[in-house]
């Protein structure tokens, strides 16, 4: 039996992809053949460390190599990369094209991830660093390095509660869809950006992921984003996540506050205080 | 394989003590006797005392006493099963291990290998090459298991000596720990395979290990909550304690519920094991289900659930609310009472949040602080060892160090945020802090999958991924803030060794070689126990060890996004009133001049 939050989430995905159609930059949702081992309730077992690689977390976008700080030399560099937005445009609005521009320029100072604030959904997914997917009872935890972010996906409510209040990781609601797990996340207060290339949204974004096993040690992650006060239509993502298969494989704490303070206080300091 | 003990002798035997007849007897504690709210509600449990009935008859040879549905005879020694809060296995206590003796070794834990490790509840400790059997020359072979409810078991293959084997003791110092045993319970000093010291019992050794660690737990609330002793004449041996200033911890006194008219009294040992001296006769106590009935008291029997996996679950979303306000230490003024009344709970919490250092109003506190509707504990302090409820002595050296520490700099003061501490910066209260209750914020996420317990604290959002089973972790040049945590499961206690401390925080003045033992134990549907161990020999004299209780609030509570760092305005208006201090001073000092 399809549940209403089901059939709801049905419908908009296929009202995306009939768009995403209609944009002529379609992307078939993967279904893969692949038959996953299988968690205690039936469902895939996706329990474990897993790691994007490639260049989306400087920018979700087709990009060629580019400078960065000098003083850091050829280590500040962006590395060129392949990116992840089906289509490569993002549709901003005009506005916020500009202020896309603006994040891009004030980069080095604006972008939350050089202030050590928490990443956002999708940008937690794609940082360099491995996360851990815990698939309890009735919650599905995602435990992530960096800044000490984690996710709650609810598993266990069948209408998905609005968010008590916005943040920076949203609220999300999870359910499967055959053998891909699909998280419904809203409710954020807009503060987060896609990448180190300024790519933003507002607090309206709302963000449709599916996460599908294609093998035993990857699967595919695709997300819809959809935000009308930035965007004109919704638009996707889409890149494999890779089991990290070090025996040793443990997510490791990446407290970063202590590496931005100065950045963000250094103003404040007493003079010569060490 | 079922194991046979040499002789089929009745588990009563004539010793070679000074005080006569005597026996041993090994007392197991199990899972958990739990008050439940509903009055006039007998529900009668004893499938747990049964089960480990069945377990120790299935793996360890042993038989069930019959008429008693909660010991076995195990040839030399009856095991007692007693339904209790249990607070973790019995290793790294005062007795560390029971031992077996069997014919085959190897064909043993084949045996157990087959069974499964989850499907009997059985844990296999391997040795550091991976190996379940080490062969001692000159001794015998031994291994390490561990039963269902967490009491580690030595086997070993001695044909000299089948069936129960061995007690082993922890002991700051082994050959006093013997000597005391000696004197007060007699047994003859002998050397087992002229390699290790031991008293020999009738056929059961009592061997001691140098605990290197500190100091060994208390037993009492562990597995092996005692050891007993059977004696002719408790009068008799009442008076030779005396001589040998050794203070009854229990007067010795015919129990209610006894099955017999013997008397029994408690000792407490060296090392912290509890020992309970009965006289001969003495046939348990009757089960206190059955205790329940009589008295009218309404007592059930908890059994964690399980995850749909098998391991217990303490997944939910739980709160440190009703703990805050328990103070660490025992107040000196509050010697005797074990529980506050609730007058007294809530009169302690009102002090605790209205006098904080925040000064926070009482219409602030009382519209926006959820738990003020909860009812406050009414534990009278955290620190449950030592026993007094009060911290160690702390050594010399810390004495020192801390009289000669420079003042704190105050936070008017701070020229840079490591002036202001770790959790005024966002970045973490550090590994014995997190889990402290405190004013707000006090939830506490658990999510399980196979293996891992993720822990998530709401205030300043704090995740840790316990392994609960054996893995390398990290190497000793990757520090971090929280360490890097070891969990198993004893029983349905998850224990969880912390490891890998950067020592950049301190509770209390605990230094960066502190040792951190948690552990998370469900005593019922809506409490969560949490103990934590202490091990600091650079700052305190001995371990110590505190606890509260989590209550579980899966419907109202839900953890909310403590996004600290990113919302420290606490952090630019501390530094930025600190600067404007410092340049109203400096015009001052210019405007003297």
């Amino acid at each position: 039996m399809v549940s209403r939050l089901q059939a709801a989430a049905i419908t908009s995905i296929l009202s995306v992809v009939t768009t995403l159609f209609a944009a002529s930059s379609a992307m078939a949702q993967t279904s893969s053949s692949y038959s996953a081992p299988r968690a205690w309730d039936g469902n895939p077992d996706i329990n474990g460390i897993w790691q994007a690689i490639g260049t989306a977390h400087w920018n979700i976008q087709d990009h060629a190599a580019s400078a960065g700080l000098p003083e850091l030399g050829a280590l500040g560099a962006t590395p060129p990369g392949q990116g992840i937005v089906v289509g490569d445009e993002i549709p901003y609005q005009a506005w916020a094209l500009e202020k896309r521009q603006e994040n891009w320029n004030n980069r080095q100072s604006t972008d939350p991830e050089a202030k050590c604030y928490l990443p956002g959904v999708p940008r937690a997914t794609y940082l360099p660093y491995p996360f851990q997917i815990l698939q309890g009872t009735n919650k599905i935890m995602i435990v992530y390095g960096y800044a000490a972010a984690n996710r709650t996906i609810h598993m266990d409510k069948e209408n998905p509660e609005s968010a008590p209040l916005d943040t920076w990781m949203g609220r999300s609601h999870g359910y499967w869809d055959g053998d891909t797990l699909v998280v419904d996340a809203q409710g954020f207060n807009g503060e987060a950006w896609f990448d180190r290339a300024g790519n933003f949204a507002s607090s309206s974004l709302k963000v449709t992921e599916r996460y599908t096993p294609i093998g035993p040690n990857a699967m595919m992650y695709e997300a819809t984003l959809e935000d009308p006060t930035v965007f004109t239509r919704p638009w996707q993502i889409s890149m494999p996540l890779y089991r990290r298969l070090e025996a040793n494989a443990q997510v490791i704490e990446y407290k970063c506050v202590e590496f931005s303070e100065e950045m963000l206080y250094g103003h404040l300091y007493k003079k010569d205080s060490e | 394989m079922k194991l046979r003990p040499t002789s089929p002798q009745t588990h009563w035997k004539t010793g070679v003590a000074v005080f006569g007849i005597f026996s041993v007897f090994v007392l197991l504690t199990l899972p958990r006797l739990v008050l439940a709210a509903t009055p006039h509600h007998i529900h009668i449990a004893l499938s747990h005392a049964s089960e480990a009935v069945k377990w120790y008859e299935q793996y360890m040879g042993c038989e069930a006493i019959e008429g008693r549905g909660n010991a076995v005879d195990c040839g030399t020694a009856e095991i007692d099963f007693v339904l209790g809060t249990v607070q973790g296995g019995s290793a790294g206590s005062g007795v560390d291990h029971i031992g077996f003796s069997v014919v085959d070794l190897e064909a043993k834990m084949n045996e157990f290998e087959k069974v499964g490790v989850r499907g009997s509840g059985i844990r296999l400790q391997r040795f550091d090459d991976g190996s379940l059997v080490r062969d001692i020359p000159g001794l015998f072979k031994i291994a390490f298991i561990f039963d269902p409810w967490g009491t580690r078991i030595e086997l070993v293959q001695d044909a000299e000596t089948l069936g129960f084997h061995h007690i082993h003791l922890n002991s700051v110092d082994p050959a006093a720990t013997l000597q005391w045993y000696q004197e007060v319970f007699g047994g003859t000093p002998a050397s087992l395979k002229g390699m290790l010291d031991g008293l020999l019992f009738d056929n059961i050794w009592l061997l001691a290990s140098a605990y290197t660690d500190g100091r060994p737990g208390m037993t009492q609330g562990r597995t092996i909550d005692h050891i007993g002793f059977e004696v002719a004449d408790l009068d008799q041996l009442a008076a030779r304690m005396t001589q040998l200033q050794v203070e009854f911890q229990q007067q010795p006194v015919v129990p209610e519920n006894a099955r017999s008219s013997a008397k029994r009294a408690f000792i407490l040992g060296p090392d912290g094991v509890r020992i309970a001296i009965v006289e001969t006769g003495w046939a348990g106590i009757a089960e206190q289900v059955i205790v329940a009935a009589e008295s009218d008291l309404d007592l059930e029997l908890y059994v964690p659930p399980k995850t749909p996996w098998g391991e217990p679950d303490l997944q939910g979303i739980w709160t440190g609310d009703a703990a805050h306000g328990i103070p660490l230490q025992r107040p000196r003024d509050i010697a005797e009472t074990e529980t506050l009344t609730a007058d007294e709970a809530a009169a302690r919490r009102e002090r605790g949040t209205l006098n904080s250092i925040w000064g926070y109003e009482r219409e602030w506190r009382d519209t926006t602080l959820g738990y003020v509707k909860s009812a406050p504990s009414t534990q009278v302090a955290m620190v449950i060892d030592p026993p007094d409820g009060r911290l160690p002595e702390t050594t010399a050296d810390f004495k020192r160090l801390v009289a000669a520490a420079p003042p704190r700099v105050p936070p008017d003061r701070a020229a840079r945020p490591e002036d202001l501490g770790t959790s005024v910066r966002c970045i973490t209260r550090g590994p014995v802090g997190l889990m402290m209750p405190s004013i707000y914020n006090n939830g506490l996420q658990i999510v399980q999958s196979p293996g891992y317990v993720a822990m998530q604290k709401e205030m300043i959002h704090e995740t840790r991924v316990i392994s609960t089973e054996p893995r390398v972790g990290l190497g000793k040049n990757i520090p971090q803030w929280l360490g890097d945590s070891h969990g198993h499961w004893e029983g349905d206690t998850l224990v969880v060794e912390v490891r890998n401390l950067n020592g950049r925080t301190s509770y209390l003045g605990s230094s960066a070689d502190m040792k951190l033992t948690q552990r998370f134990t469900r005593t019922g549907p809506n409490t969560l126990e949490y103990q934590f161990t202490i091990d600091d020999p650079a700052v305190w004299t001995e371990p110590w060890t505190g606890m509260f209780t989590f209550v579980r609030d899966d419907s109202q509570y839900e953890l909310v996004e403590y996004a600290c760092h990113e919302g420290n305005y606490g952090m630019t208006n501390s530094l930025s009133g600190a600067r404007a201090i410092d340049r109203r001073e400096a015009e001052a000092a210019e405007n003297n001049q």
